[in-house]
């Protein structure tokens, strides 16, 4: 370890003297914290940052040494406008990968654009935040169960800028826990669990001091490897599964915010694992947008677990089925593909986009945003289709004569006999018309016992005569054809039997319906009315009893 | 312009209730439906009486089960 370091070193000192200055900004006071309380370490670094020559400069270049590049996860400069303690309006700069000339070897160089150009004289505070994975190393490698944890973190003393720096100190916060050991150089002080570097003056560009510190962490490092992360949007909810492979940590239940607690079922130690996957839904309002025509999910991208390290993931997100026009927008960069997912009810399948980024830390777990648009009756429609189906199928099976042989003698007797069936419906529906004109005639009369009207008897008696022979001039075809039909012989009687009844209902019906016209206009009294009229009411509910008789017999057959 | 959050067209509350009366009335004109093509002999037919409860009763039904799915969890 201690090779590696000075070989570095011997790099970085042919560097600085053979690298000629980059711009003319000055940082003029840097503060740096090293936060190793997690197995992600942060590096927070204040700049003042102080335009010393005479252009104007419009970007600002942070230096990384390569190894601790590749460990880079999150990256985030903000200005601090606000003087004093106001820390919260920092707006976040643009970031992306320079490649300067002039640069000495194994560096990465991440360069800053500024809001507004610095001009001469005018100073700047940046706050830089770098989040590093994979930086804090078990050391030793191996331990029993009944050991602590030990783990190294080697950075540089000195904060390395290709400008030159005024003044700087550097904090290395760490776990409340036993300190191993420390690089110490000149002013270096410990307080309690923290350790000082500085303050340092007036250093040139590309000063470098390699520090190795050497403490216990009782953290557990949880790396997921592989961490999926599938989001339904569907018509009412919204749903996300995730799978992954870890080390599990316990979270807490809290009232406000949904929090989830849950334990392996054996404890892990260091070096195992093990998999699981998380399902929920959450209601829609709260990340699902409409504006001008488009729909758009906004959603935390990185995973709600505390702490949790992941090395590869994978965000699957899957839309409704006739979205169109997708675009997704994410604060940093990622791998974007698209495919189709098959679900249930579905037609052509659904689109889904996949985003990919390895290396993630809970920094990550910002809002990004896809856009689509759809048609949400799909579902509703299929479903209906296919009842529909159904039915249109069993009214097919019921028209269609699927009978083998058209002219054998019981295919010959059943179409008979199928005819005779609807005639004699016919002629039942017929009959049930006509009883139902006997019920107007007796409402009428009732009627006319209320409101002493007469004509209005006399009307109702006209209206029903007429129908009811239209009636049995509808009757008379149907019984010829009955008659006529061999099929029908056994029940001919009978429909004849009822035909004639009716009739005869009929005409005593019409009998009473006059003779108690009569004697309204004449004026008699109840109880005459009453000696003329009951023989014929007697043979009228007679009658009437028969004719119901006769109708449930028919139709039983 | 501002976004506003989209919901669903139906209240989530209302889904049991909806999902179980939808049904019932789907599966009342099945019923009806049924019953004509049992009682009516060939010539008395209509087809047009047939395809209209068909289609009411497929309609019905078709949202009633798809409120159902909703209600007991799968999410279509």
């Amino acid at each position: 370890m201690g090779f590696w370091f000075r070989l570095n070193l011997l790099l970085f000192a042919i560097a600085i003297l053979s690298t000629p200055v980059l711009s003319d900004l000055i940082l003029s006071k840097v503060d740096r914290l090293i936060d190793l309380t997690s197995q992600i370490a942060r590096i927070t670094s204040t700049l003042k940052v102080k335009n010393a020559g005479s252009g104007l400069v419009s970007e600002v270049l942070l230096a990384f040494l390569e190894f601790q590049a590749n460990n880079l996860a999150y990256l985030m400069a903000t200005t601090n406008e606000g003087k004093g303690k106001i820390k919260n309006s920092g707006v976040s700069l643009p970031i992306e990968v320079a490649n300067p000339k002039g640069m000495p070897p194994a560096l990465s160089v991440y360069s800053v654009s500024l809001p507004k150009a610095l001009g001469e004289g005018d100073t700047l505070t940046l706050d830089v935040l770098a989040v590093f994975t994979h930086a804090l190393k078990p050391f030793p490698e191996k331990i029993t169960q009944a050991d602590i944890q030990l783990a190294v973190f080697q950075d540089s003393a000195y904060y390395l800028s290709p400008y030159a720096v005024k003044v700087q100190s550097l904090s290395v916060k760490l776990p409340d826990a036993r300190i191993e050991s420390f690089t110490k150089i000149e002013n270096t002080k410990t307080h309690g669990s923290e350790i000082k570097y500085g303050p340092y003056e007036n250093l040139p560009p590309f000063s470098y001091s390699p520090v190795v510190v050497h403490f216990e962490t009782n953290q557990p490092f949880a790396v997921a490897q592989e961490y999926e992360r599938l989001k339904f949007h569907i018509g009412a909810t919204y749903r996300s599964q995730n799978i992954t492979i870890l080390n599990m940590k316990v979270l807490k239940v809290r009232v406000n915010f949904p929090e989830l607690l849950f334990e392996p079922r054996y404890p892990i130690f260091g070096g195992w694992r093990t998999a699981f996957t998380i399902g929920y839904s959450l209601p829609l309002q709260d990340f699902l947008f409409e504006s001008e025509g488009k729909r758009f999910l906004n959603i935390s991208f990185a995973s709600p677990m505390n702490e949790l390290v992941i090395d590869n993931l994978i965000v699957k997100v899957v839309l409704p089925e006739g979205s169109r026009d997708l675009s997704v927008s994410t604060p940093f960069p990622v791998k974007q593909r698209q495919e189709t997912k098959i679900s249930l009810l579905d037609v052509v399948g659904r689109p889904v986009v996949v985003l990919e980024k390895a290396n993630v830390v809970p920094e990550h777990n910002q809002h990004f945003q896809s856009f689509n648009k759809l048609a949400m009756l799909r579902e509703p429609f299929m479903l209906i289709s296919g009842f529909f189906f159904l039915f249109v199928a069993c009214i097919i099976y019921v028209h269609v004569d699927l009978s083998i042989s058209k002219s054998s003698a019981s295919y010959l007797a059943k179409q008979q006999w199928d005819e005779v069936q609807a005639t004699i419906q016919q002629v039942e529906s017929i009959i049930k018309q006509c009883l139902a004109i006997h019920e107007n005639l007796e409402a009428s009369l009732r009627d006319h016992s209320r409101t002493g009207d007469v004509q209005a008897c006399k009307t109702t008696r006209k209206t029903a005569d007429g129908l009811l022979k239209e009636h049995s001039k509808e009757l008379k075809p149907l019984l010829a054809f009955l008659q006529s039909s061999p099929a029908a012989a056994h029940i001919l009687p009978k429909v004849e039997e009822l035909v004639a009844k009716e009739r005869e209902l009929q005409e005593r019906l019409m009998a009473k319906h006059s003779t108690i016209v009569d004697c309204y206009e004449k004026k008699l009294g109840g109880w005459e009315i009453e000696n003329r009229v009951a023989p014929q009411q007697q043979k009228v509910v007679a009658l009437r009893q028969e004719v119901e008789d006769l109708l449930d017999y028919i139709d039983e057959i | 312009m501002a976004p506003k959050p989209i919901t669903s067209p139906v209240p989530d509350s209302w889904y049991p209730t909806l999902s179980v009366s939808m049904l019932a009335i789907g599966l009342v004109i099945t019923a009806s439906f049924f019953i004509y093509e049992a009682t009516s002999s060939k010539r008395n037919r209509s087809l047009a009486k047939e395809l209209t409860t068909g289609a009411l009763a497929s309609f019905f039904l078709g949202f009633g089960s798809l409120f159902l799915l909703l209600a007991s969890g799968i999410y279509v």
